[in-house]
């Protein structure tokens, strides 16, 4: 299977000037669309057939043993590919916190549409070395501490896709 | 490395919404250079410019800006990431021996796009981005957190840069109206809302509307142009791992590197004692204090602990820095501007006395992927 990751980009060919005392604005309408389509590549292809069926699959680099979640075809450190049959590694669902921020902005608009509070952290999965980066849910902001213990909430319906992972929750 | 001297800038004034149209922004910066080194177009060898595809709306932005930007009929190419980059693409085309005269300009303006989202097209299509978690907001709080956390700095300390750098800018002419804020105190930048905590939104460099230029030109003719040329001693860029969860974000590894190479060419022995000044693309408050520990300026943690005022033992931003605005694509080209001043004695209210060695950097990527350093010189 080929899976795809959809990024829709809106191409803007009507204008709609729009006229105040100071200032003449050109205001772009997008009406064609783009639509990109980003083959995810035969490691993550498999990393998300991983995650559809809640299973964290990362890869080791055969060279410096560094482990990769998600699973990557280059070691950039090593600058060596790490074959896709082999050195992969099943991991766990827990991981620890790394780092955390909390923020009311989400990241299309800073300044009009103000949502709730998030948190979002940065999460090693054990037996990895690297962190990803997910929510972390029903916990108060004082518990969220460097160093916690955390484990995967899994989405009720796993599509395949970044969002089968929901979050991270305390252990 | 043959010399190659500065002989001429010219910075639009910094705006949150400026009534320009992007080309008269262009040319006036381009055609300001020129006219303060007495030149003319005909002079112009080779012209690099530094504008992003996604902030300029349009693909191959390059193509539009041709002749406002004095590349009509002349070799010119562009760099797609910080204004200082484009000086070091400038650099190699003057060290390459074929150009007499190269122009550098960079720049946008933030007013007339969505900064964030056009900065989420950085993330990973095929795994960070459909989510956006990962973005130039929440990066943010992830630097300020981990430096924060593994040295022990408080965020008192790191408002202390905030305060110091409006309070330059309210001594810089060109600087953001917004952000030329000579009276702030340490609990009004704490208490001045979470943009990422712990990052406020006064620690923020922000997003502004503003195009730079910069000659260069090889040393015989950059005499013939110039009594006052700044001479370029040393460049060193180096850039990061991609992934944030691939990175130590406590420090900056690369900047380190970048310096580094940057001194070796200089012959920088011991940078604290032998740079006079420093402007550096801070683009969040604690950045500043990251960047001066990896330039050798202090200690790992120990930041804060320098005394950077503009009369202090070595003044870091005394134009204000990117905490004055920070006009995407222009903001390091600005910080080169900016030491450049220092070195030739026209930065007016705050300059640094008998400054003779300054630094100057450029960052571009979250959380400062790559960075670049130049090591300057006054003649």
């Amino acid at each position: 299977m080929h899976r795809f990751i959809l990024i829709i980009i809106l191409i803007i060919i009507k204008n709609e000037i729009k006229m105040s005392e100071e200032k003449v604005i050109v205001a772009n309408k997008g009406l064609v669309r783009a639509d990109f389509a980003f083959w995810v590549g035969q490691y993550l292809d498999k990393f998300y057939d991983g995650l559809e069926n809640k299973k964290i699959m990362g890869n080791k680099c055969p060279k410096c043993g560094d482990v990769f979640v998600p699973p990557r075809k280059i070691c950039g450190k090593c600058n060596i590919v790490i074959p896709l049959e082999e050195n992969w590694v099943d991991l766990p669902e827990t991981g620890t916190l790394m780092n955390f921020t909390t923020t009311a902005y989400r990241v299309n608009d800073r300044t009009s549409r103000k949502a709730k509070d998030w948190t979002i952290g940065m999460i090693q999965i054990d037996g990895s070395n690297t962190s990803i980066i997910y929510r972390l849910l029903k916990m108060e902001l004082e518990d969220v501490k460097i160093g916690m213990k955390v484990q995967i909430e899994w989405s009720e319906k796993t599509k395949g896709d970044p969002s089968d992972i929901k979050g991270f929750i305390k252990v | 490395m043959q010399k190659v001297g500065i002989v001429g800038y010219y910075q639009v004034k910094l705006y949150s919404d400026a009534n320009y149209g992007r080309y008269e922004m262009i040319f006036e910066a381009s055609r300001g250079a020129l006219d303060k080194a007495g030149l003319k177009k005909k002079d112009i060898s080779t012209v690099i410019s530094c504008t992003n595809d996604y902030y300029d709306g349009r693909t191959i932005s390059n193509c539009f800006t041709v002749e406002v930007g004095g590349g009509y009929m002349a070799d010119e190419s562009k760099v797609e990431m910080d204004g200082a980059h484009a000086v070091l693409y400038g650099l190699m085309r003057v060290l390459s021996g074929n150009h007499n005269l190269a122009v550098v300009w960079g720049g946008s303006m933030a007013s007339c796009y969505p900064y964030h989202a056009a900065r989420l097209y950085e993330t990973d299509p095929t795994w960070e981005r459909p989510l956006a978690y990962v973005n130039d907001i929440t990066s943010a709080g992830f630097q300020m957190r981990a430096y924060m956390e593994k040295y022990g700095v408080t965020a008192e300390e790191i408002a202390k840069v905030v305060v110091k750098n409006k309070k330059n800018a309210a001594k810089n002419p060109l600087a953001l109206e917004e952000a030329q804020l000579a009276n702030l105190s340490v609990k009004d930048v704490l208490n001045s809302g979470i943009y990422a905590d712990p990052v406020t939104e006064l620690m923020v460099a922000p997003p502004c509307d503003s195009v730079a230029a910069l000659l260069l030109a090889p040393e015989k003719q950059a005499l013939k142009i110039t009594d006052k040329p700044v001479w370029i001693k040393g460049v060193g860029y180096n850039q990061d791992a991609y992934y944030l969860g691939d990175r130590d974000l406590s420090g900056c590894k690369s900047m380190n590197l970048a310096a580094k190479m940057a001194y070796s060419a200089a012959g920088i022995k011991d940078p604290s004692s032998e740079i006079d000044v420093a402007e550096l693309f801070e683009a969040y408050a604690h950045e500043e204090l990251i960047f001066a520990e990896e330039l050798g300026f202090a200690d790992k943690g120990k930041g804060a602990e320098i005394n950077s005022a503009i009369n202090g033992d070595l003044p870091i931003n005394p134009s204000g820095g990117a905490l004055g605005g920070n006009p995407p694509c222009g903001t390091g080209l600005i910080r080169v501007i900016e030491a450049v001043k220092q070195l030739t004695g026209e930065a007016g209210e705050y300059q640094v006395k008998g400054a003779k060695k300054a630094v100057a950097s450029g960052q571009i990527g979250m959380c400062a992927q790559n960075n670049i350093l130049y090591v300057l010189e006054g003649n």
